[in-house]
């Protein structure tokens, strides 16, 4: 198996080798929807890394005497595992690989140096639909092919935080079963991110698309650092029904002088204003349908709107997985079987209250 | 002044209207007044201004159509379609301005009583609904054709003609047929607003009904989606316009007939131009038959007579035709696709239909629907014929009366004759007919009419500059009349905005208008305030459209507005329904929107939220 393969070569049976987030943006490509380009490092490389440097055993032994109770003794095989990665140097093949992956995209951009955001997609070895959400790390704004195989193997190290470890063995999966694949995608020059819901996340309500978004890229509100704008948009006739506008205090942004990707102040005056245009909404919101359609399941998905491109090209997906909360509910009917007639008398004989 | 005494608004037997309306009430018949004798009722009760039937101050004689449907709309649904917790709808006349409630729901067991005949009358209905339409319709245009051929003398002849008196007498003369002309024309109008209504309240109710269970399967729904769902393209409403389309259409393809619309004439030279040749001759031929019934439609709602309508201003549908002719040159589409408009809303239906989680849940989707479909065409053709078919001829008859009231001295010129309500009218024309039978050199009181008209014509005026308030009493604890919901949008939020909008000076820091999101998308552009229907033609391409409320027959300005909002009008209201078809944002029930807004400010129009915002205010 390569240890590097373009996201539009994967789909969901990539799984395995490339992790949930992966196989999903091969997927979405796949059924023609705006993702930004990109590879994946598979889980092959990974393994052929801890193999290769000579590292597989030492890593398993060491977790094995951990205690998920124990928080330093937590701390401190985390500590050994993620410098003993950091420290050993990459076999040459690999690193050959993720470099030749990133100039091919430089050239595909058009861009030397493009920026990519660096993604972890862990994967459990008979356990595809495990859910490491959030564990591992993502990287922002990453140029040069030197600086992305290191981001990488920052992302393999995540594997073994405390966290990680404690999560692994409180669900009893077995740390040498799982993997971890690398995505690397071209960075979005977000104007404004954020995510949506094929269903309505606070009532169920499966008409409408809820859209939140904020300034900058999506990291501000996946991670709830800003109150976002919110959308509630009638599927059917793509009418935004709500239009919750917040201040937005912070965007998160890159800074060329410090060469990284901040949380910067945003002008107060741009705090208020609704980031994004009716036009924008709408196209999201055709978007969200028909990756719902697609999957056949109520989905959750980051986008992101581009500020260099035109629009409708600059409005892109960099995550969807499904929806959670309300597809595991059992659906009931709202009103029941009822005639015309009945529904027609219930309404005659009602009254409106009118609070005083 | 002071502070309004907080969730009430002013007290309709204290309530002051400005001194320069003095004498007002002598405009009007009593039982239309506040009075002493009824004070504890009416204290009690929720009034509010009805600017869809009267935005403007009521000329007396153009009443007459409140007092008809006050009768009939409350009759169908206390005594008629027995709605089991709704009472009608009373009126009240403050200022020159109509106000109007819904009365309380009766005692339980007059409820249950009413729900036996509900049942059986009702489901009655909807299950012949075809059938009982044809039949509304041919009676309907029966009535009116009888009242256009009401006889209305054209002048008071010296002697009557012979064949009046030999061979035999005919024993009536024409001091009886002015009398008898008008008692006749006031029953006619008093039945056709019997007729109005007669499945108008089930139509409401079945709407109502549709958007409840639409709501319930998709919280928050927006009313524009309900409306879309529910809305027909093959309806009276949109049938002038489809007139002037197929009468453009004709010009362009006839020699010589697209020229002279084009041109800068006047109608009167534009149809003699167009009588000189044959091509001509057959494009006025057409003219001639879109005229009855389709060009029957008043320029503005209907409601007054100083509106006008395409008969009586011919030149509103040669402008119009004019435009499109144009637009044809141009190779512009210039008719709407109706196929296309039905296709659209079975999609949507089909799409919100394909979201419903359960079976049982899309049955009553499914009967909903149904109901709702067979019986709404009611709601959008019955207004054509009724408010402006039949109000035209009405408006004829009526200025033919005052015609002969003016050539004799009576009144100054023939519309003075809207200044004496129905009561009075038939002591001017009892007048008139003693007048002329006692012979030469008799005195009549054309003077104290005249003056009379004057002093009333006065206090309109005033009444016209004047901002009444949107509402006086209390505000009510509930409401089971489906009209004040769904055509006056009276909702708790609309209460709570007209209570802040009591103070209109405060109207000067107001930014942001809420109302009904009734016709989706945004749009900015300049407001024009148009309070008054008739201004109108100040009206520019782009501008967005302020006024009490839309009608339909202003069709062909939907295509160059960006956006209208207006001050009252819910759910179903004519201005959701037009601004709907024709893809233009709207907000609906606004309030205060006439008051707030000047025209020059610029607007920014959401009609998905249902918010407008004044972006900048004109210098």
């Amino acid at each position: 198996m390569p240890y590097v393969l373009d996201l539009r070569e994967l789909d969901k049976h990539s799984l395995p080798v490339v992790g949930g987030k992966n196989a999903s943006l091969g997927e979405m490509i796949k059924a023609g929807i705006r993702v930004p380009p990109g590879f994946a490092v598979t889980t092959d490389a990974y393994i052929r890394f801890i193999d290769k440097a000579g590292i597989r055993d030492t890593l398993f032994q060491v977790l094995s005497d951990v205690n998920a109770g124990d928080v330093a003794s937590l701390d401190g095989a985390s500590g050994t595992l993620q410098r003993r990665i950091a420290e050993t140097p990459l076999p040459s093949e690999i690193r050959d690989a993720i470099e030749e992956g990133y100039d091919r995209l430089c050239r595909e951009c058009g861009v030397p140096e493009t920026p990519v955001a660096v993604r972890s997609s862990a994967t459990a070895e008979d356990l595809p639909t495990a859910s490491f959400a959030g564990q591992q790390d993502t990287y922002l704004w990453i140029q040069g092919g030197a600086r992305v195989t290191h981001h990488v193997q920052r992302c393999w190290a995540s594997l073994f935080t405390s966290r990680a470890i404690a999560y692994r063995i409180r669900n009893q999966f077995p740390h040498e079963k799982v993997y971890i694949s690398v995505g690397v995608q071209k960075m979005v020059n977000a104007k404004a991110a954020g995510v949506m819901f094929t269903l309505n996340p606070t009532d169920g309500d499966a008409s409408k698309v809820v859209i939140e978004a904020s300034w900058g890229l999506g990291e501000t509100v996946v991670s709830g650092s800003v109150n976002p704008d919110r959308f509630v948009v009638d599927k059917v006739i793509l009418e935004a029904g709500v239009k919750n506008i917040s201040a937005k205090h912070i965007e998160c942004v890159f800074d060329p002088k410090q060469g990284k990707v901040i949380n910067a102040e945003v002008d107060p005056k741009r705090q208020c204003v609704c980031c994004l245009e009716d036009q924008e909404i709408k196209e999201l919101v055709k978007i969200a349908k028909y990756i719902e359609r697609h999957y056949g399941k109520p989905m959750d998905i980051e986008w992101a709107i581009d500020s260099d491109m035109a629009f409708p090209e600059n409005v892109f997906i960099v995550q969807a997985r499904p929806e959670t909360v309300w597809s595991r509910k059992k659906t009931q009917s709202v009103i029941g079987a009822k005639s015309g007639y009945q529904l027609l008398m219930e309404q005659a004989m009602k009254r409106i209250k009118i609070p005083q | 002044m002071a502070e309004e005494k907080a969730g009430r608004f002013p007290d309709p037997h204290e309530f002051q209207v400005p001194p320069e309306l003095e004498g007002w009430e002598e405009m009007y018949p009593t039982h239309h007044l506040f009075s002493a004798d009824r004070a504890e009722w009416e204290k009690q009760q929720f009034w509010y201004q009805d600017k869809i039937h009267a935005p403007d101050p009521l000329p007396p004689l153009d009443l007459i159509f409140q007092e008809a449907w006050q009768i009939s709309l409350s009759q169908y649904t206390t005594r008629v379609f027995c709605i089991p917790p709704a009472q009608g709808i009373a009126q009240r006349l403050m200022g020159c301005y109509l106000y109007i409630c819904a009365v309380a729901p009766p005692p339980p067991e007059i409820i249950q009583e009413k729900a036996g005949h509900f049942e059986k009358r009702v489901f009655y209905v909807f299950e012949h609904y075809d059938e009982l339409w044809d039949k509304w319709l041919s009676k309907f245009k029966k009535l009116g054709n009888e009242m256009d051929a009401v006889n209305i003398p054209e002048e008071l002849p010296k002697f009557v003609p012979e064949d009046k008196v030999i061979p035999a007498p005919t024993g009536y003369y024409v001091s009886y047929d002015i009398i008898a002309a008008f008692d006749t024309l006031v029953n006619q109008m008093f039945k056709g607003w019997q007729y109005h209504f007669e499945m108008l309240n089930l139509t409401y109710l079945a709407y109502l009904m549709f958007a409840d269970v639409a709501r319930k399967l998709f919280p928050g729904i927006s009313e524009s989606a309900i409306g879309k769902m529910v809305a027909g393209a093959y309806v009276s409403m949109f049938r002038p316009e489809e007139e002037l389309c197929r009468l453009a259409r004709l010009a362009t393809s006839l020699r010589g007939a697209a020229e002279i619309l084009k041109g800068a004439n006047g109608v009167e030279e534009k149809i003699s131009e167009l009588n000189k040749t044959p091509d001509g001759r057959q494009w006025l031929e057409e003219y001639e038959k879109a005229k009855d019934p389709w060009f029957h439609v008043s320029c503005g709602s209907g409601w007054f007579h100083y509106e006008g309508s395409w008969i009586t201003h011919p030149e509103i549908p040669f402008n119009y035709i004019k435009g499109y002719v144009e637009r044809l040159e141009r190779g512009e589409t210039i008719e709407r696709s109706l196929d296309n408009i039905e296709k659209q809303r079975e999609a949507i239906v089909s799409e919100y239909r394909a979201l419903i989680q359960t079976d049982e849940d899309r049955k009553s989707f499914d009967d909903a629907y149904k109901v709702i479909r067979t019986i709404y065409r009611y709601a959008e053709d019955h207004l054509f014929w009724v408010e402006h078919w039949f109000h035209t001829i009405w408006f004829k008859k009526i200025r033919q009366l005052g015609s002969l009231l003016a050539k004799n001295g009576m009144i100054e010129s023939p519309s003075d004759i809207f200044m004496f309500n129905r009561y009075e009218i038939p002591e001017l024309l009892t007048e008139l007919s003693t007048w002329w039978a006692l012979g030469e050199d008799i005195p009549h009181r054309g003077t104290y009419y005249k003056d009379k008209v004057k002093k009333r014509r006065k206090i309109l005026d005033a009444a016209r500059k004047w901002n009444p308030t949107p509402a006086l009493g209390v505000p009510p604890e509930e409401v089971a009349e489906p009209f004040t919901i769904m055509l006056w949008g009276v909702t708790t939020d609309k209460v709570k905005e007209w209570l802040k909008g009591v103070d209109v000076s405060a109207g000067a820091d107001m930014n942001e208008i809420k109302g009904f999101a009734s016709s989706a998308g945004v749009a900015e552009g300049p407001a024009r305030v148009l309070k008054l229907l008739k201004d109108i033609v100040d009206l520019k391409p782009g501008e967005i459209l302020v006024c009490p409320s839309t009608n339909p027959s202003w069709a062909p300005v939907f295509t160059q507005i960006k956006a209208a909002v207006t001050d009252i009008g819910g759910l179903t209201s004519h201005a959701a329904i037009v601004c709907r078809e024709y893809g233009v944002p709207s907000v609906t029930g606004t309030g205060i929107s006439t008051s707030v807004i000047r025209t020059g400010d610029i607007l920014r129009v959401d009609g998905d939220t249902g918010v407008v915002t004044i972006v900048k205010r004109a210098s």
